[in-house]
């Protein structure tokens, strides 16, 4: 049984691999629950938080944000550097859980663990955020869309971490609002909309909507979006969007909602998340 | 340390708090005693099955473990407080997922656990049943089928997998129906609530060489935990001592010992002490909840509004065992036509077995499900006859001299006060910014009653040599405040400060008795039995004093901080220590005034009333309130939030009204929960609790939490410490029925299912049938 | 369980050196070890906030937080918050106000709210009931625990440095 604390994304990825059930250890706020409840066997564990490269948020200069694996939910809610759309970002690291989780919880800990219904994943999706990744065969990157594979699976490889996401961009004077209805406060998402909108006047120039708790990933459909753009976003064209999403996603039966809940509901929650987007984004310009 | 007033009426803090804060409450996770072993338990698997063999070897063989038991190895003695149909462990046959079946301890919780893990058990699947008509369908393999041969303490008891049926009629109902000009008639359902205290149960046991167990254990009684104990570890009650350690919380859950003679028998079989804590999700599979019902419900009235008849039927799902299934039944049955006038009545309450954990006693007790009908079919009622339904209310409540259903004398009515101040006080608020879009207003109220008297309580007041006061109860404070009222109560009797008192704390071999803290009857009953003590031992006091003094009693008066003086003259006065050294040295041995309680009014009056099958003969002293609640309802999600609500309860006295209003708010704040949130949901395809976590199973937070306003009504009851009656039941009767009320007023589609979460909301909203 | 990984920490304001178990939490630890029992186990998952410590000065789950990864952290219980016999203003609040019943989730209260005291001196009743909903209560309601999180917030500003001395 070892416990390591690596200082390099390099010594980490080698502790990883030096043997069966070592797991990465984030803010521990999924890791700690899942071995609480005996639901898995440790061998090791290896401390991410000590790794450098992986914690804080930089800025570059075509405005690309970039945010280390183990910075915590508080810190990225109140980041200043994500403007525009992506403070999408900053909004759902906001609404995740409760001051206490949040104070824990880590975005390279959250998006690796991949429960569809975590506030992160709608949020990355439009912003079009890029995964960092780092493993034993070196490094790469992964775009957010390409990253969730299905139910708690993604493309992380064995013993492969996320070093950071990446967000670029976003149109200039765009907004970013994530939104989600949940059972009660500091619950998982029961359904989540991520919208990123920059409008042109009266016209939508630009839209991206990502959707949580509905499908075993988040899900984005950009022939949704590209009908929209050039649109006043009138109701009858976002309903349009908003079933075509809703047709995208195969909802679950679980404990926060039924399916067929979920199928009703959602196209009505991306046109009322839209409306507010489009009026703020009204209201800035 | 300062001196603590401690006065009837007043907001004093809880005498408890500072060790509360500090963390250094010990409650019973707290207990770590030398030599301690750790106990865990092996859970059934299954719904239901028989057990065909149990082998131990390997959980035995595991490092560490000192212990392992079955129910082969005790004698197969069945209990129950009103149906003994329940054993310790399952021997031959289980009845539902997480049913004890063994129990180990080990030098480690983790050995324990892996033990616990190892023990193979081989069943036979028998059919489960989950539901009331899966339960009484034609075919429904029977959970027990010696049913016929159980002990039973009343004449309900049901056959098949009824467990019981009982009956209550007043007038001629079939009759009565050609009288009404208007009927309505519904079925409603409600859900499975979980109580949730915080602190999951638990016990430690600590043996002795004269073999004798002490446990120390969250629970609301030790009476019958001590009862217990000693029936299933087959020992008499002198060998079993409970002690109530602190409670974090129990609303009925932890009424009665469960595992807990398993831990005593753990304990017993190693010599050692051993500590047995359930996780949360072994506490949310094994303990209880609460029953999920249908209730079938009619009733008529004149064009007037003048209630006429109603006919209703409640059924609940029990559970596994019967518990204090019957009870609720009847409790049920009882408060199915609330504080109204009407005079013909047919009710009749049913029980049913199920393959789920037991229900059990839960704050409310099978009058929030009724209630949930009938406060509705009251506004429904008011729809049809075009009145306000506040109206319709005030029309038919009761009044002083009227009777309660069964034919038990209102004493004191103060049901239509209580309407009236909450529709004052909810009409008199300002009114809040206009809704957004899609989301629509609704004001709805409720009114209700509830009984706080039960069984028998006992206390005894003592006067020290010093002049100081020994007070002792078996009444168990779980979190409410009676450790601080019922030394209010005697301070006040007394004129003492809290310094000059010893309250006791709850233990089998030295405390009075009180049957449990339940029913909202500790303030009513154990504050009376402090009462009358206290008053007996000032009377011995007095008597003293007067030959001390040579002056006639009724010149003489209490003073401030344990004197007796002479009225009119400042200056002549004597202590209590002064009297205490009198009576214990020299004449009439030491002071102590003790008092004995029970509640035997009966509930039923056969010239009133015709019964059948009910379990409790003697219930009653009910209490009054009314709640107006306002909420949103969000028409594109079906989210019901709810704004505000004034909940009015007329407790008699508040003896302390700082806890008067915790229990109406957290009451309230936990019947929001029930009516639009929580409910335990099994899995159809293997009767698996399907959300047996804190993750799954959701309760209010602090963001849930409405704008709430307590208002206290104290209009004095005849009985009860200074007129004093419960309130820790109440508001849960009310909050629920109010706020489908409220839901109803603002959607105009009424809601039947509880909880009323989104889903069924929308389905209303979108016209499907809920 | 092994407890065979070294840690060394400071737990109110004393250094301990300890050995742990891999997946030890600090709740374990502070309990099944040092007997600190201030900090309460109610589910183990992260959820009702019961075992809520501090970790350099902020609210998280003690049931959550790896043991081993607190390596040369400063850890405060509910227990370090009183100095000897003066309990701290917080707590002093809670007293005041009554804000508990059964008191299970009080010691959790009581530390987010000092958390949020050194955090944020002004907050608001919003930011109040945001930090509180971290910790469930299923007796009072809620409300008698934020007016006395509230009023400790109007001690500790007017007292100043003296909160928590």
């Amino acid at each position: 049984m070892t416990f390591s604390r690596p200082s390099t994304v390099e010594e980490a990825v080698a502790a990883l691999s030096a043997g069966e059930q070592v797991a990465p250890l984030a803010g521990g706020a999924t890791l700690m629950a899942i071995a609480n409840a005996g639901l898995v066997e440790l061998e090791g564990l290896v401390q991410m938080a000590g790794v450098g490269e992986l914690s804080g948020s930089s800025r570059s200069d075509d405005g690309t944000v970039r945010i280390g694996a183990m910075r915590l939910h508080r810190k990225t809610a109140g980041d200043d550097l994500l403007i525009d759309g992506q403070r999408v970002i900053a909004d759902a690291a906001g609404q995740i859980g409760n001051p206490a989780i949040r104070n824990m919880g880590t975005i390279g800990g959250s998006v690796a663990f991949a429960d569809p219904a975590a506030d992160y994943l709608p949020s990355l999706l439009a912003a079009d955020a890029v995964l960092e990744l780092a493993g034993p065969s070196g490094r790469r990157e992964v775009p957010a869309a390409d990253f969730f594979l299905g139910w708690m699976e993604t493309a992380l490889a064995e013993n492969e971490i996320i070093v950071a996401v990446r967000v670029p961009p976003a149109p200039a004077g765009s907004v970013g609002i994530y939104r989600k209805m949940s059972r009660v406060a500091g619950d998982f998402a029961t359904i989540s909309v991520a919208l990123v909108l920059q409008m042109d006047g009266e016209t939508c120039a630009d839209i991206r909507i990502g959707v949580g708790g509905c499908n075993p990933t988040p899900v984005r459909v950009p022939d949704a979006e590209t009908a929209l753009v050039g649109s006043d976003l009138n109701t009858d064209a976002v309903d349009v969007a908003a079933r075509q999403i809703t047709d995208a996603c195969e909802p679950q039966d679980d404990v926060r909602a039924s399916a067929a809940y979920r199928s009703r509901v959602l196209p009505r929650i991306i046109g009322r998340v839209v409306t507010e987007g489009r009026q703020i984004a009204l209201e800035g310009s | 340390m300062s001196k603590l007033e401690a006065r009837v009426g007043i907001r004093m803090p809880r005498v408890d708090a500072p060790e509360t804060v500090a963390g250094e409450a010990m409650y019973t996770d707290d207990f770590y005693l030398p030599g301690m072993l750790f106990g865990a338990v092996h859970g059934s698997p299954i719904a239901h099955g028989r057990i065909l063999s149990i082998d131990t070897s390997e959980a035995e063989a595991v490092t560490g473990v000192k212990a392992v038991i079955t129910g082969r190895d005790y004698n197969h003695v069945l209990a129950g407080p009103f149906i003994k149909d329940e054993t310790m462990f399952a021997t031959d046959r289980v009845r539902y997922v997480g049913e004890p079946v063994a129990a180990v301890a080990a030098t480690t919780p983790e050995a324990a656990r892996e033990a616990a893990s190892l023990i193979e058990v081989e069943y036979e699947d028998l059919p489960a049943v989950l539901s009331i008509d899966e339960a009484l369908a034609e075919d429904a393999p029977v959970l027990h089928e010696d049913l016929a041969s159980y002990f039973c303490t009343f004449e309900g008891k049901g056959t098949g997998n009824t467990l019981c049926a009982g009956d209550l009629t007043e007038g001629d109902v079939d009759a009565a129906w050609a009288e009404c000009d208007v009927i309505v008639e519904q079925t409603y359902e409600t859900g499975a609530q979980h109580h949730l205290y915080m602190e999951p149960s638990g016990a430690v046991a600590e043996p002795d060489r004269q073999g004798k167990v002490t446990i120390w254990s969250s629970l609301q009684s030790i009476s019958l935990a001590q009862q217990r104990v000693a029936e299933w570890v087959n020992i008499p009650m002198a060998k079993v001592r409970m002690v109530a350690p602190r409670i974090g919380g129990g609303f009925g859950g932890k009424g009665n010992a469960h595992f807990q003679p398993a831990a005593a028998a753990l304990a017993l079989k190693t010599g050692r002490p051993v500590k047995l804590m359930l996780t949360r999700s072994e506490d949310f599979e094994m303990m209880r909840s609460r029953h999920p019902s249908r209730v079938h419900m009619k009733t008529g009235a004149k064009a007037d509004g003048t209630l006429v008849a109603r006919e209703f039927e409640v059924i609940l799902d029990c559970g596994a065992y019967a518990d204090d299934s019957p009870g609720v039944v009847s409790v049920a049955v009882l408060m199915g036509r609330g504080p109204y006038r009407i005079p013909n009545i047919r009710a009749r309450g049913v029980g049913v077995y199920t393959n789920k954990l037991k229900a059990g006693a839960y704050r409310g007790y099978g009058n929030p499900q009724v209630s949930f009908a009938a406060e509705q079919q009251l506004d429904e009622l008011a729809e049809k006859l075009g009145m306000d339904p506040v109206d319709l209310r005030l029309k038919n409540t009761m009044n002083d001299g009227d009777r309660w259903l069964g034919g038990q004398p209102v004493a004191v009515s103060s049901a239509a006060k209580c309407l009236e101040t909450a529709r004052d006080a909810a009409t008199a608020a300002p009114a809040l910014p206009d809704a957004g879009p899609d989301r629509k207003r609704g004001l709805g109220y409720a009114l209700f009653s509830a009984p706080h008297g039960l069984l028998s309580t006992a206390a005894n007041v003592a006067l020290r040599t010093d002049g100081s006061i020994a007070v002792a109860t078996g009444a168990v404070d779980i979190g409410q405040g009676s450790d601080t009222i019922l030394q209010q109560i005697v301070a006040d009797a007394l004129k003492l400060d809290l310094d000059q008192i010893s309250f006791a704390s709850q233990d089998t071999d030295s405390s009075p008795y009180d049957w449990k803290t339940a029913a909202s009857r500790v303030t009513y009953m154990a504050g009376q039995a402090c009462l009358n003590a206290a008053i007996e031992a000032r009377e011995k006091i007095l008597v003293h004093a007067s030959d001390l003094m040579e002056v006639a009693p009724g010149d003489l008066e209490l003073r401030d901080g344990g004197k007796v003086g002479i009225v009119g003259i400042p200056e002549k006065e004597i202590t209590f220590g002064m009297i205490a050294g009198r009576a214990h040295y020299q004449t009439g041995g030491p002071v102590v005034g003790a008092s004995e309680i029970m509640f035997e009014t009966p509930a039923v009056d056969p010239a009133v009333a015709q019964s059948k099958g009910l379990a409790f003969s003697k219930v009653g002293a009910y209490s009054f309130g009314a709640h107006a609640v306002e909420v949103e309802v969000d028409e594109v999600t079906g989210e019901v939030e709810v704004l505000r609500a004034w909940c009015v309860h007329d407790v008699g006295r508040a003896i302390n009204p700082a806890m008067v209003d915790g229990q109406v708010i957290g009451g309230f704040v936990q019947g929001l929960g029930y009516a639009l949130l929580e409910e335990m949901v099994w899995d159809p395809d293997d009767g698996r609790l399907a959300n047996p976590t804190l993750m799954d199973y959701k309760i209010p937070t602090a963001r849930e939490m409405p704008e709430i306003h307590s208002i206290i009504l104290e209009t004095p009851f005849g009985d009860g410490p200074h007129g004093a009656r419960g309130v820790g039941e109440p508001p849960i009767v009310g909050a629920p029925v109010a706020i489908a009320n409220a839901i109803a007023n603002a959607i105009g589609k009424r809601p039947t299912v509880m909880p009323m979460k989104p889903e069924r909301i929308l389905d209303l909203l979108d016209g499907e049938s809920a | 369980m092994t407890r065979n990984i070294p840690v060394s920490l400071e737990i109110n304001g004393d250094p301990h050196d300890l050995r742990v178990a891999l997946s030890d939490s600090i709740l374990d630890v502070l309990r099944d070890q040092l007997q600190l029992t201030g900090a309460k186990r109610g589910c183990n998952q992260g959820v009702c906030g019961a075992c809520t410590v501090l970790v350099d000065g902020r609210a998280v789950r003690g049931c959550l937080t790896n043991a081993a990864a607190c390596e040369g952290e400063a850890v405060t219980t509910v227990e370090g918050l009183a100095e000897g016999l003066t309990l701290h203003p917080v707590q002093e609040a809670f007293v005041e106000a009554g804000a508990m019943q059964c008191g299970f989730c009080t010691p959790g209260m009581v530390l987010a709210t000092a958390a949020l005291l050194s955090e944020n001196p002004t907050a608001s009743r919003e930011d109040v009931v945001q930090a509180l909903s971290s910790n469930l209560c299923r007796c009072s309601g809620y409300q008698v625990i934020i007016d006395a999180a509230l009023a400790a917030l109007e001690t500790g500003v007017e007292i100043g440095g003296e909160a928590g001395a």
